[in-house]
């Protein structure tokens, strides 16, 4: 199959700052305007019939761009796509006519059976075939590329032939997909395997990269859970900046799936962002290496 | 050694959560600063707490009632019984109140409560449906009434119930010390609904349950108040019907007219 030749016109140009969407939150977006340029919606929690979960989405979709961020998917599993589950997520993304789709590269189950966790795949050539397929059946589907997103590991197997960067960058390439940077989750799996996140970050194709998690984690010592329950941690921040050099304008938010803080809390964090982004762009990436190293 | 395909580590992974034999750490890489054991048990870990937090989540008044400690147990024992099968979680603890019926045989209460925890969610995002007014019965003909069904509400959910598992599910609500279980002295019903954006309950008796049951068969109102008439009085059958009537249109319980012409 031909590769994609490398385009800015691959990706859409960044709407800015966001923020994931969650239900304690949804007085304060359909109150007054928030200084928060885009939302991410978690996809599984509007797959539903009907009720309040809908008619908050359609509230929000007309105050704000709205990107579709799935768990679900199971993009690297042997048993296949779901094809209800596609066909699920087609009709919502119809409806909700988001500005993208991601999910994450990982594998959620087998056999039928549901671990409802992300889990690590080999960076092997077989998992890279098997991804790439699958990733076509569901661009195919959706008629749009997906963006895939690099999960926290704490494993790594035997039998991966190459970094995860590299297996990364060949799903994106091979895929024709984009990417979903999670510099948390890439500090996270630093920390628990040993690689350096500058590399893998050097290794990633520029012009692939639509948007940017950060979030926090819990530190025990010897190694990094990724719990999304804390604010985003100062080394994760360090990475961001040397994120911003390296990237230019990429679509960023804070990513909070527990202790959720009041929306000022987040809004700031954000702003947080927003200045280092500021300060960084126009910078060499270079001055910003040695600034974070 | 040769690298086992991916469908059979996927398995070995799966199995290894499922606390089934499995190869998997044979396939992991030493190294770094904790052991591969630590490795698989931070995923065999997160797998329990996920499922957990979940089933948190969806029986909440369950989980008051209980205890931490009695949920937590129960929970995680059925976790090993049911993995999830389904792609979204929120479908994982929907087995959940019949295995608690297993569990505690003795006392019917607990699953009878975590059957309402469960119902309200399911009422909370299940399909929408535009409750028919007043106005727009009032329109209809002496004769229309003569053939006129009603559609009910699509999450309507009706089931006996044996407990003051009401009363039970009340108090914790309001974070008083719930009532001893003890049965109830009469035969009642459970009826749990959307209305607006809010799931709402209450209890209902022998001629209410009939009506409705009658209507969701297909039975038209005259065929109900007919039924009605054989149990009351001409007249008490009438002021049944109507205060029926009244009692599910304030409800939002009736959707849609069936049998009459448009």
């Amino acid at each position: 199959m031909p590769l994609t030749p490398a385009s800015s016109a691959i990706k859409k140009k960044s709407p800015g700052f966001g923020l994931g969407l969650r239900p304690v939150h949804y007085p304060d977006f359909l109150g007054e305007p928030q200084a928060v340029d885009w939302l991410e919606i978690i996809s599984e929690n509007y797959m539903v019939p009907g009720g309040k979960p809908l008619a908050m989405l359609d509230a929000i979709l007309e105050r704000y761009p709205v990107a579709m961020h799935g768990v679900s998917l199971s993009i690297g599993s042997t048993d296949g796509l779901d094809a209800q589950y596609l066909a699920d997520l087609k009709a919502l993304a119809n409806h909700a006519r988001p500005l993208w789709i991601s999910d994450h590269l990982c594998w959620t189950g087998v056999q039928g059976r549901n671990a409802h966790d992300l889990l690590p795949l080999p960076y092997s050539e077989e998992a890279l075939r098997l991804v790439v397929r699958h990733v076509n059946q569901v661009q195919d589907t959706l008629g749009r590329r997906i963006l895939l997103e690099n999960v926290s590991s704490y494993l790594n197997y035997r039998c991966s032939e190459m970094s995860e960067w590299e297996f990364l960058r060949q799903v994106a390439e091979q895929a024709d997909c984009l990417l979903l940077l999670d510099v948390n989750n890439i500090y996270v799996s630093g920390i628990n395997h040993g690689f350096d996140p500058i590399e893998f970050l050097d290794h990633l194709p520029v012009e692939r990269v639509q948007q940017i998690h950060l979030a926090g984690h819990s530190d025990h010592g010897n190694y990094i859970v990724d719990t999304h329950d804390h604010p985003v941690a100062a080394p994760v921040w360090a990475l961001y900046r040397y994120t911003c050099a390296h990237f230019g304008e990429v679509a960023t938010m804070i990513e909070r799936d527990d202790n959720i803080p009041e929306l000022s809390v987040l809004i700031a964090e954000l702003d947080r962002a927003r200045a280092i982004a500021a300060e960084t762009l126009g910078s060499g990436v270079q001055e910003v290496r040695e600034a974070v190293l | 050694m040769k690298s086992p395909e991916l469908t059979d580590l996927q398995v070995a992974f799966h199995d290894h959560l499922l606390n089934l034999p499995s190869t998997l750490s044979q396939e992991v890489s030493e190294g770094g600063r904790i052991s591969v054991d630590h490795r698989l048990h931070i995923y065999h870990n997160a797998y329990r707490a996920r499922l957990l937090e979940n089933l948190q989540d969806a029986y909440e008044k369950t989980w008051a009632y209980l205890g931490d400690e009695t949920f937590e147990s129960s929970a995680l024992a059925f976790i090993e019984d049911n993995p999830p099968r389904h792609r979204n979680l929120r479908w994982h603890g929907a087995a959940f109140p019949q295995w608690l019926e297993n569990r505690f045989p003795q006392d019917l209460d607990i699953a009878e409560l975590a059957r309402i925890d469960w119902q309200l969610r399911q009422a909370f995002d299940g399909p929408n449906a535009t409750p028919v007014s007043s106005a727009e019965l009032a329109r209809l003909s002496a004769g229309d009434w003569a053939s006129v069904g009603f559609q009910l509400v699509p999450t309507l959910f009706i089931a006996p119930l044996r407990f003051n598992s009401v009363s039970i599910w009340h108090a914790i609500d309001q974070e008083l010390t719930p009532p001893v279980a003890e049965p109830l002295p009469a035969l009642t019903w459970l009826l749990i609904w959307r209305k607006g954006w809010q799931p709402h309950f209450r209890t209902i008796q022998t001629a209410e349950h009939a009506a409705l049951v009658q209507l969701q068969d297909g039975a038209s109102f005259a065929q109900v108040c007919a039924a009605l008439g054989e149990q009351f009085s001409d007249r008490e059958a009438a002021s049944v019907a109507a205060e029926g009537l009244r009692t599910w249109l304030q409800d939002g319980l009736i959707v849609g007219l069936t049998g009459a012409p448009a």
